[in-house]
Formats: C-alpha cells, structure tokens, sequence
C-alpha cells in the first residue's frame, strides 16, 4: 500500500513540478543552486526532490552537467557563501576550484574552507532517474537507445513521468516506438491506479517477447501464508494441506507464522539425545534401546517433561493445528483487477507462445533431419541400394571433414576454402571409396556379415590413423561469417543460417541422387546391376565398374556430408562413429534401397528425437535412448521401413 | 553311436587338459601359492582374459553356430557386472558406514543407516535415495539371481521381438547395435540410478573378506573364472555337438529350408540367443570384481564389436577357436597398449605402437577376414586334420552363393 501511495505523490509531485518548471524557465542554474543549498548540503533524501526536480526541470542544457558532477560526488560547497563548484586538488593540498558550468578556474581554497557534497545512494539513484530524462532527449539516437536499454534493464518508478515527457519530441520513428512500447511496460508495474495498468497489460495480450512475460510474471508472484481466520487479502488460491501441499510445510508454514510450536526434527531430537546422555542413559532409557524413531521419542518426551529440551510435538498435535488453520497463495500484488487481467493477458500470450514453440520444434526437427539425412545419404546408396554394409562410412564423413579442415590451414577465405573443400572432400573419399571397394568389399559380396566385420577393421583403423595425424583434441572447421548467426523471426522461433545451409545442402544432394538414380544412363545401369546381376551382365553393363562407381559415389557424398557437419560440429576422429548408428537405423527405419524412405526415417528419426527432447529438455542422452527403443518396436510393424519395396526387387 | 562324448569331441578333453595346466602353472608361480614370478596385477589380467574368453565361447555359439552376429553380447556382459557390483558396492559401503556410525553417542537407526549408504553411494550423481532397482542390493542370494535373470530376460524380450519379425542378418546385427547403443545412453545418464558415467567402483574389495590380501582373492577368481570357462567349454560343446547343435548349424546355412523342414527356426534361435545372453553375464560378473571398477562406456557399442572381431580371427564354428581368439587378441592388445612393445625407428617416423596398434589390429582383421576366414582355429585344423570335412565334389555346400562353400570348408 505505501508502496502505491509513494507512486502517487511521486507523480503528483512530477506533475506539479513540471507545471512549475513551465513557469520558473528562465531561471538560471546558479540561482536554483543557490536556492537549494541548503538541502543540498544537508543530503536527505526526504526533503532533496525539490532540487533535483528544479534543476531538471530548468531547461538548461548545462543542468544535465551539474547532475553529472552531484551524482559522481564531485560537487563542492564553500562553506563561507555557500557556492557550489568543481574542484581538482593541488599538491600542497589545497583544492583549485572551478565553476561548475563554464569549467573555468574561479580561485583556490583550503580544505577547511569546502565541504563536499556526497550525496547517499537514495540521492544518487534519485539524480540518475533525473538524468534519464536528458539522456531519452539527447540529440544522439544510440544515446537514446542506450538510456532505454538502461530503463529497461533497472527500471524504477520515476523513469515512468521521464520517458513520458520523451515520446512526444522524439523524431526517429523506431525509437519512438521503443519507447511507447517501454512505457507500457513500464505503466504495467508502476502506473499510477489500477485502470492504467490493466489497461497497459492488456494491450499486450497479442505479444511474444520474453520482456512482456518477465514483466507479467513478478505480478502474479505468490507467497503462501498461514492464516487462522479467511484472509481478506488478493487470494490466488487456497490450499488443502495433504493434497496441494505437504503436511510438513503446512507445519513448517505455520511455525513460521507464530501459530504453532516448532516441531524438533529428528536430528535435532538425536543431538538433544547426545547432549543429555547420562552414565550410560537418556532420560532413564538404556542408549541401546535409542536405535528406533520411537524409542528416540520415548527418551525425548522423558527429557521434556524434565523441562530439559523443548517439548515434543506429536504427528497428532500436528494434525489438529494444521486443521485449525487455512492456507492460502497470496498475490503480492494487492489489486485483484491487475492480476486478473495479468492472469489473463499471460494465458493468451502462453497460448502464442505454444504455438510458436511448436513452430520452433518443428524447424528444429527439420534440421537435426536433414543432417541426419545428410550423414545417411551416402549410405542409403552403399547399403540401402547396393546391399553393402559400410562400418567405415562413419569414418568417410570424418575424412570429409578433415578434408575441409585441412583445405582451411591452406585457403584463410572462408568461403572460398568452403567451396574448393566440397568438392575435394567428395574427390578424397570417392578415391577412398573405391579403393576400399576394389581391395575388400568385391571380394566379400556373398558374405554381407564379414563385410560388415572388414570395414570395420577398415573404420578402427583409419579411426585411429586420424588420431595419430590430428591428435585427439578438435580442431575447428570455421564457417564463413555469412552463415554466422541466427534467421529470427520472433522472440521464441529462431534457426541458425547455418542449419538452413544444411536444409539447402540435403534438398540439393536428395534432388541430384534421384537424378543420377532414375533420370541418367549411370542411374539406370545401378539399378539394373542391384536387381540382377548377371542379367545385367548380359545386357553389356559391366558390374564391376558399375559397383565400384556407385560405392564410390555414395562415399563421395559421405565426404560433402562431413564438410556440413563438420561447421557446426568440432572436428575430431570420433565424428563420424557419433552418427554411425543413427545412419543405419535412418536408412532401416525409412525402408531399404529407396531414396525417399531414407528421407522419410531421417525426418522420422529428426523429428521424434526433438519431441522427446521437449518432453525432457534436460535429457538428450534419455531422449535418444527412448528413440532407439522407439525404434527397435516400429521394426516390429514394419519390418522393411517405411516405405518398403515390392515385389522382385524386394530381394530374398 | 555308442561313443561317448568325449570321444566324439576331442578338443574338449585336449581343452580342459590345457586349462588346468594353465591354471596350475600361474597357481604356481604366483606371490600367493607360489614362487611370485607372475605379479597379482597379472593374475588379474590373466583371470579377466578367461572371462572374455568366456563371453567369446558365448559368442561363437550365437555366431559361429548360429549365424546370428549379435553385436550386443557385451551389454549382457556388463548388465551382469553391474547386477554383482550393486551387492559389492552396497555391502561394502553398509560396512563402512555401519562402522563409522557405531562410534556416534546414539545409535543409529536403520532408516539413518540406509540414508548414510545412500548418501555414500549416490553423492557423486547428486543424489541420496535409493533408486527402486536397488531394493536387493543388500542380499548377495538375489543379485546373484539377478546377473542371471536380468540379461536373460533383456536378451529373451529382445530375440522374441527381433526373431518373431524375421529380422535377420546385417539388420540383425544392426538392431542389437542399436540395443546396446541405448543401454550405454540411458546408464550414462546421472538419473538411471546406477551413477551414471561415474559407473560402479571398489569392486575389488569384497565384503566379509577384508583379511585375505588381494593376491589370494585374485587367485581365487583366477579359479573361479577357469572353472566358468570350463564349464563353459562343456556346455557349448554339449550343445553343438548332438541333434541341437545340427539344427543350429542348418539354421545358420540357410534359415528357410530349416524352417520348411518343420523346425521352429525362432524358438532354436530365441533359446541360443538366451542361453548366450546368460553365459555372457556370468563372464561379466566374474570380470567385473577383477577389473574393480564398471561404468557404461565398457557397454558402448565397440566393445561388442571387437568380441565378433576377437571371434572372427581366432576362427568361428570351433569353440576353441573363440577362445584361442579372445585370448590372444586381448593379451596382445594390453601388451601392445601397456606400452611394452619397443618403438620401431624408420628414420623419419617412428612407430609408436600404443598410437599404432588399432591400425595393425584393424587391418590384420581385414586380412584375415579377406584371406583367412577361418582364422587361427583354422591353422590348428591344418595342423590336426582330424575335422571331418564334407566331400562333394565341388558342389555347393548349400543352397546359395552366401552358404559355406567346399573351397573354404577344405582350408
């Protein structure tokens, strides 16, 4: 309540001062000076406003300084005719003073013969609101802002009249908005009755922006108190003990509120217990027997009547003073109609919110897709098409982007050395590809189990061939600082540029493999050789080649993918091992031997991981164990992916 | 028919006589029973070797036998470390705590006892109540149970829903990756209840045992790892050897034609796949107490994939095999890691093998993937020749290109 009414007479006062300052314009500085150099001197906080308010109120450029030098203490009185100046000390310990608006030196005193003025924090803070206002009408704009982000950041009652008298004569339209908006936020906790600021809260109720709910939030704060008669007060809800809370806290609540006796707990009880140990007893119990909560209070209650501790407090007696008593969340704000609108205005706007977030998810599930897309591509063609399992194509993603890394130590432009690494990384692991293909996995293609074995003796190796060359520590692959930062759309939906590269990258890759696969000659002779064969053969396709092109091909694109992951993860040799098992079960979950069914587990895989994660944001190892477990079930339903082939191109 | 089993099996009386006389010969020069020539940290390290030959023989049967390359054994494995090292862990701290607390002025009560424990155990994770997994902790009886029951029951929900789907094959193999990948996630997790990546520790210290030195108490884990694995050895050679073990084989060769005999392809499958599961976590549980410390990266996916590595080279389909590459691949693996094996100077390199070492590993397992599937149990076939091998004249072993064919039965 006094909190209000200090509110009020602030304003008033503002409002009346601000009318006397019409009137009192031509005064000068030095005269207000003289007029309050009582008060000055004297530094309190009750009796200071008028200064301040005169001063700000002047219309005098200069007063803005004099408030500077007043709040950084650095105003001094001469204590024979009371003028007021700024002073620098002299070697011999005597002060030169100088006058306080020209800057020019007037003369030199003693130490004796000043006084300095050192104004309390009360005072300083009081000054600092005053010289808000000069600083909301500078003539530069960042001045402006930084004042605004200052009131925004610490606001208090009286920059509400300043930032008032500020918007009128504000000239930059984005400015002038700010600060309408800043007022109403402002009028929300300080406005002068409650019509204000219901009025301001309501004028909210279609925003977003984190600084609305913070500012909305304080208002429905709670304090829950103990009462033994029905509390008048601005009742947010009242409580049954047992239910909305605990019986111990109701307790607790009511020995906080002198209602009740405090209740010793057991530790309490037990060092009671030690402190009165007697040859050997307690209270005339054998200590033995105090290996029992109830033989503890046996021994307790013995002492209590001793009067040696304080009383016990039986779970009865408990009982019936929490029964006697009503509990209740109390707003701390006193009017109902602010809180309820307030409760309002941050139901709509949670709503929103909701809605956003829900947006926010869904981008978010998109690009953990698409890169998973990306990691998988490549294998939806070695395994997914060929039938080849590929332990190492972790590794080939980890190459890729070592490649990138190393292109970097060369190529200092970012971009540039983004572009030449995109296709080296392809040229690197394609070569590695089919190296790999030609020495191990021609020779084991009857045997799908041993090549999975092969590559990943293939995958230790060059795993550990990596550490030996790069070290275990990460090394960056730095983006270029075009794809540096955030697409914001509002406060609550935002994604980096860099993920929606990734999104460009993994449409751009999935368009060009359902190209190659189903529109060119390359395409069709894969295809032909996955379906059979020695038919093929027969047709005049070569299957060596065509087998080696296409593992080369998918693990060229395992290449590009690690350039992608590797910008906005750190590089090291575990890279590729960290999105192994999440590539293959990409590739299982969205149906074997299809580009598309990789496209639909990834954004199976993406989507579902950042559900579970917003179910538990605290938890991403929790969140991709339930995945998993999500996952081993689906294959229960549906065996063969997603989108699963037909007829003879099923295979066995 | 009339010939007994050992006479039928050969290996397995060859097997034992080798084992005991391992285990007689480190007996006997150990610091407990003997001259002290092999350090107790050996001992252990030679004890730990028979379990992971143990869990090897476990997965040759499920391998070798059966066809099914489960990359998840090791998750059985550590699930039965981890369902000893809870009694372990839990006694030891009771006792701890319990002595510690005797000498307050007032005695404790049991819920004060339990709450210290707790404390003790899940202070590092920020925690101090005990978790509803850990409600038998303190009876040895039902976690012994438990590294049993536990992996056994995870291994049959598992095979029942993998098999029952007729996931076969490299999805298989990818399925119980994927498995062991979640298990390793959720018990690095702080709120799992069993100390997240801090793991299980002080597992060498066995409660009710604090006055024999830890050279015995190697010693006798050493025995009682040999005699798991013997035990082991027998029971995986009993299993293969008879009707059974040609149903599995025919499983592994080709899986339809098992099935359109009127077999029940999934039941054999589900009852190997369990019975592994379980030979894995009695190997896990000796090992555990010898290693002294257990947490979920000994579970990560690798792990399980180096024991069809280990499995692979010393050469699947012979029991022995298993375990000669268990044993050799890991001892040369701590030998070549332990920083033993001195560097090799080519002038302007020089090989470090504790840096090196994976890559000689991964690609001599790629040449003998390549060159010698049978792997070292091979060479002991060449050496014996008293396999019975199958003559056919060249015609194939079974029905497709992906069975085994004579060329690589004859090797």
């Amino acid at each position: 309540m006094t909190n209000r009414l200090t509110t009020l007479c602030m304003a008033i006062a503002m409002l009346l001062t601000g009318l006397c300052a019409a009137i009192a314009q031509d005064r000068d500085i030095p005269s207000i000076l003289q007029e309050h150099a009582a008060i000055i001197a004297k530094g309190s906080r009750k009796t200071i406003e008028p200064a301040i308010v005169d001063l700000r109120d002047s219309g005098q450029v200069d007063a803005q300084m004099v408030l500077e030098a007043w709040q950084a203490k650095e105003l001094w009185q001469r204590k024979a005719d009371g003028q007021f100046f700024t002073t620098t000390k002299n070697e011999d310990n005597s002060y030169t003073l100088f006058d306080v608006i020209t800057g020019s030196e007037v003369g030199t005193a003693d130490k004796k013969e000043l006084k300095q003025i050192k104004p309390n924090s009360g005072i300083r803070g009081m000054i600092g609101a005053a010289l808000v206002q000069f600083q909301l009408m500078d003539a530069d704009p960042a001045k402006r802002l930084d004042a605004l982000t200052a009131i925004d950041r610490d606001p208090n009652p009286t920059h509400l009249p300043a930032l008032r008298a500020a918007i009128d004569a504000e000239p930059d339209a984005d400015i002038k908005e700010t600060k309408i908006r800043l007022e109403r936020l402002l009028t929300i906790a300080y406005g002068a009755d409650e019509a204000e600021r219901v009025a301001a809260i309501e004028s909210f109720s279609d925003a977003l922006s984190v600084d609305v709910r913070a500012k909305l939030n304080p208002i429905l704060a709670t304090t829950r108190v103990a009462t033994a008669t029905k509390s008048t007060a601005n009742i947010a809800a009242q409580l049954t003990p047992g239910t909305d809370l605990s019986k111990e806290d109701a307790y607790a609540l009511l020995v906080a509120a002198d209602l009740a006796p405090a209740a010793p707990t057991q530790d309490e009880i037990r060092l009671a217990l030690g402190d009165n140990i007697i040859d050997g007893r307690v209270g005339g119990q054998p200590i033995a027997t105090l290996n029992t909560i109830e033989g503890r209070e046996f021994a307790y209650e013995a002492l209590a009547d001793d009067g040696l501790v304080p009383p016990l407090v039986t779970a009865d007696e408990m009982q019936w003073a929490i029964e006697d008593h009503l509990f209740y969340d109390v707003y701390d704000e006193p009017s109902k109609a602010v809180t309820d609108a307030a409760e309002t205005t941050l139901q709509s706007i949670n709503t929103r919110v909701g809605f956003n977030q829900a947006l926010d998810l869904g981008l978010d599930g998109l690009s953990l897709a698409s890169i998973y897309f990306l990691a998988a591509i490549g294998l939806a063609i070695t395994f997914g098409v060929m039938g080849v399992i590929n332990m190492a194509h972790g590794e080939f993603i980890m190459m890729g982007a070592y490649t990138g890394y190393v292109v970097q130590q060369f190529i200092t432009d970012y971009t540039l050395s983004i572009i030449v690494a995109l296709p080296l990384a392809f040229g690197v692991t394609f070569a590695a590809g089919v190296a790999m293909e030609r020495l191990v996995i021609r020779h084991l293609y009857h045997r799908p189990l041993e090549t999975l074995l092969a590559t990943f003796g293939i995958s230790v190796a060059l795993q550990q061939i990596a550490k030996n060359i790069f070290g275990t520590q990460a090394r960056p692959l730095t983006s270029p600082a075009w794809l540096d930062g955030a697409w914001v759309l509002n406060d609550v939906v935002s994604i980096s540029y860099i993920r929606i590269a990734i999104f460009v990258l993994a449409l751009i890759f999935l368009t060009l493999l359902l190209f190659i696969l189903n529109k060119t000659r390359l395409g069709l002779e894969v295809r032909a050789v996955t379906q059979n064969p020695r038919m093929a053969a027969s047709m005049g396709i070569n299957p060596d080649k065509i087998n080696m092109l296409t593992f080369g091909l998918g693990s060229g694109i395992a290449g590009i993918a690690g350039v992608a992951i590797g910008l906005f993860a750190k590089v090291t040799s575990e890279l590729g091992s960290d999105y192994i098992v999440q590539s293959f079960m990409t590739v299982v979950v969205g149906g074997v031997g299809n580009i598309w069914g990789t496209l639909a587990g990834a954004t199976m895989i993406g989507g579902l991981q950042k559900g579970i994660e917003f179910l538990n944001p605290s938890n991403t190892l929790a969140a991709q164990t339930y995945m998993i477990i999500f996952i081993i079930i689906f294959i229960q339903f549906r065996p063969r992916g997603i989108i699963a082939l037909k007829g003879r191109a099923a295979g066995d | 028919m009339n010939r007994s089993f050992f006479a039928k099996n050969p290996s397995v009386l060859i097997f034992i006589g080798c084992l005991a006389l391992f285990t007689l010969g480190v007996t006997l020069l150990s610091e407990a029973f003997g001259t002290g020539v092999i350090s107790t940290s050996f001992v252990k390290t030679l004890g730990k070797t028979l379990c992971l030959c143990l869990i090897a023989i476990a997965m040759d049967l499920v391998w070798g036998y059966c066809g099914i390359l489960s990359l998840g054994h090791f998750a059985f494995f550590g699930l039965g470390g981890y369902m000893i090292g809870m009694w372990l862990m839990y006694a030891r701290t009771a006792q701890i705590v319990t002595t510690s607390m005797a000498e307050a002025d007032i005695p404790p009560t049991a819920q004060e006892v339990t709450d210290a424990i707790g404390n003790q155990i899940f202070g590092v994770v920020g925690g101090s109540d005990f978790p509803l997994i850990w409600s038998f902790a303190d009876s040895l009886t039902i976690q012994l149970a438990f590294v049993v029951l536990v992996p056994g029951a995870l291994a049959l929900v598992f095979g029942w829903l993998a098999f029952r789907s007729r996931v076969t094959g490299v999805y298989l193999s990818i399925l119980t990756q994927a498995m062991t990948l979640a298990l390793s996630l959720y018990l690095f997790q702080n709120d799992s209840g069993l100390r997240g990546n801090n793991g299980l520790s002080g597992l060498q210290n066995i409660p009710g045992a604090e006055d024999i030195p830890q050279s015995v108490i190697s010693l006798y884990f050493f025995w009682a790892s040999a005699l798991a694995l013997m035990l082991g050895y027998l029971l995986a050679a009993w299993v293969v050897s008879g009707k059974f073990g040609s149903v599995i084989r025919g499983i592994r060769d080709d899986e339809a034609r098992v099935r359109f005999l009127g077999y029940s392809v999934e039941g054999y499958k589900l009852f190997v796949f369990t019975l592994t599961a379980v030979i894995a976590a009695i190997a896990g549980a000796l090992y555990y107490p010898q290693a002294g410390i257990i947490n979920p990266a000994e579970i990560a996916p690798i792990a399980s994939i180096y024991l069809a590595v280990w499995v692979a080279i010393g050469g699947r389909g012979r029991i022995y095999g298993a375990v000669i590459g268990a044993a050799v691949v890991s001892l040369l693996s701590s030998w070549f890691t332990g920083g033993q094996v001195p560097s090799i100077n080519l002038g302007f390199y020089t090989i470090n093998w504790v840096d090196w070492w994976l890559v000689l590993l991964g690609f001599s397992f790629v040449l003998v993937t390549l060159f010698a599937p049978q792997g070292i149990g091979g060479l002991f076939d060449q050496l014996v020749r008293n396999r019975a091998t199958p003559q056919r004249g060249g015609a194939p072993l079974g029905p497709d290109a992906s069975a085994l064919q004579e060329k690589e039965a004859d090797k």
